[in-house]
């Protein structure tokens, strides 16, 4: 066993560090909280950098004091006898005086920053409502009139103002990149402004919620993407409008007997139909729809790419290949199937038969679920395998999820029971499904 | 009820009781410390198993160590258990053993309940640790975040265990803090006033009162949660207007000076050990007992620096960043002092000194990154992340656990009347100072890189994996370490030298009596005439130059008191003719009936209305009649 000396302790110290920060230095960080993306984190940034500044001056001072101390003042054999002084008015003074003055320095741009950033929102920003619930996150953007969830849109150079609120329990709102946090509180709207700044690029970034909302708030994460403002333009104009899979473009593929040419209607935005909504009969097409646009995956860097592992359960790929949308709408739509296939009365898909509207939906609005990049929260990628396999079992993807077991034969650990064959979907129902929401563009 | 233990007339030491039946009874206030060190050691344990799997869980990305559920009881329970299982024992360990020694008493003034303190913190541990077992669990964070923990999101059984287990440990503290305090005003040795009591007296002085003044608040709100959770009231239900604001300022109102509830009895032992082993008085002693009131002062202004996030607007945010930067300044100055203290000494590095230099090196980066917090435009960047993470664990961990680990090598041989070993405790410290560093350094970086708190798993390429890694291998060293202690401790008990009534050269009156301490404590009272009164009967030249004062002469001869001086005979209480507190059984009895009481509402919860009636009325029956039997035997 090595004898170990104190005098080891900076050596030890210095390496460690210096391994910390070579690590901190060597590799990619798409998180960091440090970046100068908005004005908020500018004025976040500055006062970090004001901090680590003067912290980094204490630290060093105490610890210089305190290793020099414990060298120079060590017992030796015949050394000096210990001196009683048992204080100093002065030098206690001091080293309080000195402190506050160093406070000072932190205190007055800590104020001034509360109250910059605690501004009404200038007027002309885009208003998007963020509501959390366990464990997604919807996104609404009003001026526009369309909901969506879980991947949010940002045009560069525009001031975005959030009303945050949420339908269960808190959750915080959070893009690392984009500035701090601000919590969603029930019973209250809370707000947080920023703006991309006008010289960005078009980026993907990662959010999360950081406020711990129960079993599966590791899995509330969302997607944010600052585009440039004719891109967002586009992204609102598809958003808007009722999904390539609604009635009315089916009602038009049916008639032209091809599916792969899906017209797309163009009814302007209306308030979700209520429950109960007799089923609605087929619109005409008003005008050409506009062409859908989304922020490009070959774009998407590798973080913002879903790893969640997929679970063991399977499912046959032939059978998701010959996926019928039209009977997959049927299953949906038909009041008939509400008792195995309830989708719509938890989801909204605009211009379809809902039960809810949006107020009322304990899932995502499914409207343009084709055209999101990823679903559940950000925790996997919009496949068709993917779909299908979350339809028949998400709880086992996804924690306490309220989504519940739809695959018969399939065991739901929230409830723990496994579905029977009479209350759930087979394989050949749940590949209808999927073929239906993949054509919710 | 008559003991065995108190009828036979017998020897401290070999010959001393030690029989279960002596432990179940005992109203020595020594016995009470070492089964609060022991039992809060047990807890360290348990809660540094937890912690190693919440490591292991996010080692690498994607892991399934565990579920997601199981994650979220860990990390739940891991906390709860430091800070109410862990720390706060472990302190009360020392104000039990030590505060009756340095003020010169021969109990605390109320050794009964002191029992009772100790019993009801036993139980309630097991009540609220002890549903890990079934699955069941406190799931909702050791902060309790209404709604998530009210009725409606937290319907399981889970959070009934921690509503109901800390209302029980508060009954523990609160118990403990009124005999604590009354025992420092009335039974400090004739000489000793407040100014001459020693630094660790005064730090658990400063304590007792932010228990009694912040552990009302967290019983009033555990009191709404729990009428929500079985009662059916609507404090915390959102759906029915409840606002869950509430809890938050009330829990933080409490979980702030419960903070310096945790970390200034460290500071006191620290206090103890820097001088000893200096040689040297310690350097302002004044300001160092004015900053621990100071700090526990303004330790109630700055609740809401933990709810910057919330919107509480700017005046709000502005008023606790300024009192939350305020709070640096007297524990600036106690690092100071105690660098001080040890500049000019004659320095001696023992374990615990090692320990409490540790202390001062680690505390500061934690006092570092907590002034960081203190702006809430940054703190936006920070809070709930890694980061915080990091923060907290530099000051409970580098902070209070360094401190308590001082206390326990420093005061081990005058517990035991052994020594512990000294190149073990050299190996401790440097394996527990490297994998703190190594845990804990590196969440800054996967805070401030956005890692949010509480994830039980996250996604490979976020630029974490290898500070994870780290804190997962740190974890492990942290572990290593925790052995080698626990080796030290238990065969050091055994076989380790002989330590002697005074192994460091200590200048207070704990050391002027034998190892372990006779049940009597002092055969006489001894009368203090300055701060240090062994060292001014030692070695004189060292405290030549503080103020010595003799007290007024009627408390003297009232106490039979008789100047310092040390003790080396070990008789019996009887011989001597002290009187002693009569060991009882039931203390236990009142703290049984109390847990019995409280699990009624469990079966409540489970609808088992006439069984639920009937424990909570037989607990609650068993526990007015043993404390009516209590009240009503003679305590001599």
């Amino acid at each position: 066993m090595p004898k170990l000396h104190l005098r080891r302790l900076p050596p030890v110290a210095v390496v460690a560090l210096a391994l910390l920060a070579l690590a901190a230095c060597g590799g990619e960080y798409p998180n960091s909280t440090f970046s100068h993306n908005t004005e908020l984190n500018d004025g976040a940034v500055f006062l970090w950098d004001r901090m680590m500044l003067l912290g980094t001056i204490v630290f060093v001072v105490v610890e210089v004091l305190l290793v020099y101390t414990i060298f120079k003042f060590r017992r030796r054999e015949g050394g000096p006898p210990p001196s009683q002084v048992t204080g100093n008015a002065v030098l206690e003074i001091t080293w309080t005086a000195i402190p506050a003055l160093i406070l000072v320095f932190l205190a007055v741009p800590t104020v001034r920053t509360i109250f910059e950033n605690q501004r009404i929102a200038p007027t002309g920003a885009l208003q998007v409502e963020v509501i959390g619930h366990q464990w997604w996150w919807e996104f609404r953007y009003p001026q526009y009139g369309f909901t969506t969830a879980n991947e949010l849109y940002l045009p560069i150079g525009r001031t975005v103002n959030f009303s945050l609120r949420t339908r269960d329990v808190l959750h915080s709102f959070w893009i690392p990149q984009m500035g701090g946090k601000r919590d969603l509180i029930a019973n209250r709207v809370n707000h947080i402004w920023f703006t991309p700044k006008a010289d960005l690029a078009s980026a993907a970034m990662n959010g999360a919620c950081v406020e711990y909302c129960g079993s599966s708030h590791a899995n509330m994460r969302f997607r944010a993407f600052t585009v440039a403002p004719a891109d967002f333009a586009k992204w609102v104009a598809h958003q808007q409008t009722n999904s390539a899979g609604s009635p009315a473009a089916l009602a038009a593929a049916q008639a032209a007997d091809s599916a792969a040419t899906a017209a797309r209607s163009a009814v302007p935005v209306k308030a979700a139909s209520l429950v109960p909504v007799s089923a609605q009969a087929p619109h005409p097409a008003l005008s050409p729809a506009p062409e859908a646009w989304l922020f490009p995956a070959d774009k998407m860097p590798a973080f913002t790419w879903p790893q969640t592992p997929l679970p063991a359960t399977k499912f046959d790929a032939a059978l998701l290949a010959a996926g019928d949308p039209t009977a997959g709408r049927a299953l949906l739509t038909n009041p008939a199937n509400l008792g195995k296939a309830p989708c719509l009365t938890c989801h909204v898909v605009k211009g379809e038969t809902n039960y809810v509207n949006d107020d009322q939906a304990r899932g995502p609005n499914l409207t343009h679920i084709g055209t999101r990049h990823t679903f559940a929260a950000g925790l996997y990628r919009t496949d068709a395998k993917t779909l299908a396999l979350w339809i028949k079992n998400a709880p086992a993807m996804k924690p306490g999820s309220v989504m519940p077991t739809f695959g018969v034969g399939e065991y739901n650990a929230l409830i723990k029971m496994t579905v029977p064959a009479a209350a759930g979907l087979d394989d050949r129902q749940i590949a209808d499904i999927v073929a239906y929401l993949m054509t919710l563009k | 009820m008559a003991t065995p233990a108190t009828t036979a007339a017998h020897a401290p030491g070999a010959s001393e009781d030690t029989g279960l039946w002596s432990w179940l009874t005992t109203v020595d206030h020594k016995k009470i410390g070492i089964l609060y060190l022991y039992t809060a050691l047990f807890y360290l344990m348990v809660g540094g198993l937890e912690a190693a799997l919440i490591r292991t869980q996010l080692a690498k990305p994607n892991l399934s160590v565990v579920s997601a559920e199981t994650y979220n009881q860990l990390f739940t329970m891991h906390g709860t258990t430091m800070v109410f299982l862990v720390v706060m024992p472990l302190s009360a360990a020392f104000f039990n053993y030590l505060i009756p020694l340095q003020i010169g008493a021969r109990d605390v003034a109320f050794p009964r309940l002191n029992a009772f303190s100790y019993w009801v913190y036993a139980l309630g541990g097991l009540f609220i640790t002890l549903p890990i077992f079934f699955g069941v669990a406190p799931n909702g964070g050791w902060f309790g975040y209404a709604p998530l923990s009210g009725p409606t999101y937290g319907s399981g059984f889970n959070m009934d265990f921690w509503v109901l287990g800390l209302q029980i440990l508060g009954i523990s503290s609160l118990a403990a803090a009124f005999n604590f305090i009354t025992t420092i005003i009335n039974l400090r040795a004739p000489g000793m006033t407040l100014m001459r009591m020693p630094m660790f007296t005064w730090m658990s002085f400063v304590v007792q009162f932010l228990v009694i003044l912040a552990f009302p608040v967290i019983t009033a709100a555990l009191f709404f949660l729990q009428f929500d959770r079985f009662f059916g009231t609507n404090f915390y239900v959102v759906q029915a207007g409840g606002d869950p604001l509430l809890w938050q300022h009330l829990f933080w109102v409490f979980g702030h000076p419960e903070v310096y509830i945790l970390i200034l009895p460290a500071f006191g032992l620290v206090s103890e050990v820097l001088p000893t082993n200096s040689r040297k008085p310690l350097f302002g002693y004044n300001v160092m007992a004015y900053s621990g009131m100071m700090i526990g002062f303004l330790g109630f202004g700055v609740w809401a620096h933990h709810m910057f996030a919330v919107g509480l607007g700017p005046v709000a945010d502005s008023i606790f960043s300024l009192s939350t930067m305020l709070i640096g300044l007297p524990t600036g100055v106690k690092i100071f002092n105690w660098i001080a203290t040890m500049y000019g000494g004659s320095l001696r590095f023992p374990a615990s000194m090692k320990f409490a230099i540790g202390l001062i090196a680690m505390f500061t980066i934690g006092g570092i990154s907590g002034v960081m917090h203190s702006s809430p435009p940054s703190d936006l960047q920070q809070t709930d992340t890694y980061f915080v993470v990091a923060h907290f664990h530099y000051v409970l961990y580098g902070g209070a656990m360094m401190g308590i680990f001082s206390g326990i090598y420093h005061y081990f041989p005058k517990i035991t009347g052994r020594l512990m070993n000294e190149r073990l405790g050299t190996w401790h410290f440097w394996l527990n100072f490297i994998g703190l560093n190594l845990t804990f350094f590196p969440m800054h970086f996967s805070g401030m890189l956005g890692m949010p708190r509480r994830i039980y798993t996250y996604d490979a390429g976020q630029g974490w994996e290898l500070f994870n890694l780290m804190s997962t291998g740190g974890t492990y060293l942290l572990i290593v370490a925790g052995l080698v202690f626990a080796y030290n401790f238990f065969v050091s008990r055994a076989k380790g030298a002989v330590a002697g009534s005074d192994p460091w050269g200590a200048p207070t009156l704990e050391w002027s009596i034998p190892s372990p301490p006779p049940d009597y404590n002092f055969a006489q009272i001894p009368e203090v005439t300055s701060r240090y009164p062994l060292w001014d009967l030692k070695t004189p030249d060292r405290t030549a130059g503080l103020e010595h004062s003799h007290g007024d002469a009627g408390a003297i001869a009232a106490a039979h008191a008789v100047p310092v001086h040390e003790e080396t005979e070990r008789r019996t209480a009887k011989e001597l003719g002290i009187p002693m507190p009569v060991n009882t059984i039931k203390p236990f009895m009142v703290a049984l009936g109390i847990i019995v009481m409280f699990s009624g509402l469990i079966v409540l919860h489970a609808g088992k209305f006439p069984l639920a009636m009937a424990t909570m009325l037989g607990g609650g029956a068993f526990m007015v009649a043993s404390l009516y039997a209590w009240l009503t035997s003679p305590l001599e």
